[in-house]
């Protein structure tokens, strides 16, 4: 591969687009290439530049668009019936089976619906209807929306409890906002599990929003060497730079004197010497550093 | 290599074989009339939905016409889907194709400008992004500002197809095979596409970096 070959292909190599031989051909390059290191600098750089674009749609659209979506929705996509096999809805019934069929399933269905009526049918003055299905036969499919909901003061262990639960949905909203009520929790006795949370979501949660979150409950933790660590792994790896400049504001706050301690020092040097290619990251480390009168190693 | 792209992938490209199964039986539920099952496909891939068509067209109406529009069609037509795809691929098909329209219909490289519908009107892309941070040094904001305009003149520059594609891989990190099945092109194609919109960028960022 030849210098203009491996620098055509560097945006697909930081992509992880080539196949293993061309990206082993790309490192073999690079391994001896001084100008190829350089310009695999340079993309990585433009790549970082242009990923601080992405715009997080604010979480109020997002739930407005859930909620027009829900009555603009017709009809099911397909009615029971029509879900039924072709040979079972189209096949030639003898009249007297039909007949014999037809008493039977009166029979049964009258039992089980005069019996189960009341339940069936709940007040309809404090129930919502989901979704309406119907057949050629006249039959009323009518789907309640039920969902559960439970009230309870932030601090009660039940709701905190489905809290820690809810931080770990699928639904980013929802971990959002988890996460910020979690935040408030001052519930000394249930501070490690609480950690945890925040440790999870910063190494695993993919949405910036819920990671942000999650380092700002980082703040009451700074003196923990296990959030120390967290952050530090904030400063070198997370790829959104709002989460990391919150990580450096919570080991060195920008409105109010610093606190100089061995382990922060120490994060200051390391994040220098390997972190990631942020210059405001790397310079509040050197401002920090210098501060504290300590040298200033890259 | 390592690829720092983690970020903010959730959906396309990155499940694993377990969800993939997980995603098939509930949208075989939703196509006998669950709509529970329907509910969770949504909010399983709505917020990424969203934040593509968001990031496209700087829009919140677009989005938001985007968003509805898409999950109407995949309601009306999940009767008819047969699995020749993932529901992921055929999603972001649907959406990638509406987007597409969008772009196409708004001539976007004479419309785009750096504002955008922000949660209280109109707001500028550079001044959103500078303010964000009030308390960083002044140079810094500058050049920030410098550099997303020169991004948001590229972005507006690059073809819809070449956009749509770049936005797919670089903002929401889809695979470029993913890709190409969401705008029912080759591999090939889409990375063709990709190298294009790569190159612009580089061209138009070099004096950052």
């Amino acid at each position: 591969m030849t210098c203009q070959d491996v620098q055509s292909s560097l945006s697909l190599y930081l992509y992880g687009e080539l196949d293993f031989a061309q990206e082993e051909e790309v490192e073999n390059h690079l391994a001896d290439c001084a100008a190829c290191q350089l310009s695999l600098a340079r993309e990585k750089q433009w790549h970082t530049l242009s990923s601080s674009q992405v715009q997080e749609p604010p979480l109020r659209l997002l739930a407005e668009c859930r909620q027009q979506l829900r009555p603009a929705l017709s009809p099911a996509p397909s009615s029971w019936w029509r879900s039924l096999p072709f040979d079972i809805r189209f096949s030639r019934w003898s009249p007297q089976l039909a007949i014999a069929s037809l008493f039977l399933c009166i029979g049964f269905t009258g039992a089980r619906w005069m019996d189960n009526r009341a339940a069936q049918f709940p007040n309809l003055a404090t129930t919502q209807i989901r979704d309406i299905q119907a057949d050629e036969s006249g039959l009323v499919r009518i789907v309640f929306n039920q969902p559960r909901q439970i009230e309870g003061r932030i601090d009660d262990a039940n709701v905190r409890g489905l809290l820690l639960s809810a931080a770990r949905q699928a639904d980013p909203a929802v971990r959002f906002y988890s996460m910020q009520l979690l935040n408030r929790q001052n519930d000394a006795q249930h501070a490690d599990e609480l950690r945890q949370v925040f440790f999870d979501a910063i190494r695993n949660d993919p949405n910036p929003a819920v990671r942000l979150q999650a380092v700002d409950g980082l703040r009451r933790f700074a003196a923990d060497p296990a959030a120390l660590e967290t952050i530090k792994f904030v400063l070198e790896h997370d790829d959104n730079p709002m989460v990391r400049y919150q990580a450096i504001d919570i080991i060195a706050p920008p409105d109010r004197d610093i606190a100089i301690t061995p382990a922060t020092t120490q994060i200051m040097q390391d994040v220098l010497r390997s972190g990631p290619e942020d210059e405001y990251v790397r310079a509040r480390c050197a401002q920090f550093l210098t501060e504290a009168k300590l040298p200033i190693v890259y | 290599m390592v690829e720092q792209q983690a970020g903010v992938i959730e959906n396309i490209g990155v499940h694993g074989a377990s969800d993939r199964s997980t995603e098939a039986d509930l949208v075989r539920a939703a196509q006998r009339g669950d709509t529970a099952a329907f509910d969770q496909l949504v909010r399983a891939h709505d917020h990424q939905v969203l934040r593509m068509a968001y990031n496209l067209l700087h829009s919140e109406e677009d989005a938001r016409d985007v968003y509805q529009e898409a999950f109407l069609r995949v309601y009306r037509n999940l009767p008819k889907f047969r699995f020749d795809c993932s529901f992921s691929t055929w999603l972001y098909r649907i959406v990638s194709n509406l987007c597409l329209d969008q772009l196409r219909k708004r001539k976007v490289r004479q419309e785009e400008s750096s504002t955008f519908e922000g949660e209280s009107g109109q707001v500028d892309r550079l001044q959103f992004v500078a303010e964000e941070r009030a308390d960083v040094d002044p140079q810094r904001r500058f050049q920030s500002a410098e550099v997303n305009s020169r991004i948001q003149e590229v972005l507006a520059e690059l073809t819809p197809r070449e956009r749509i594609v770049f936005e797919m891989r670089h903002y929401q990190g889809m695979r470029l095979r993913a890709i190409g099945e969401a705008l029912n092109v080759t591999e090939e194609a889409a990375k063709n596409c990709l190298f294009r919109a790569t190159h612009k960028m580089r061209a138009a960022l070099g004096d950052f970096v």
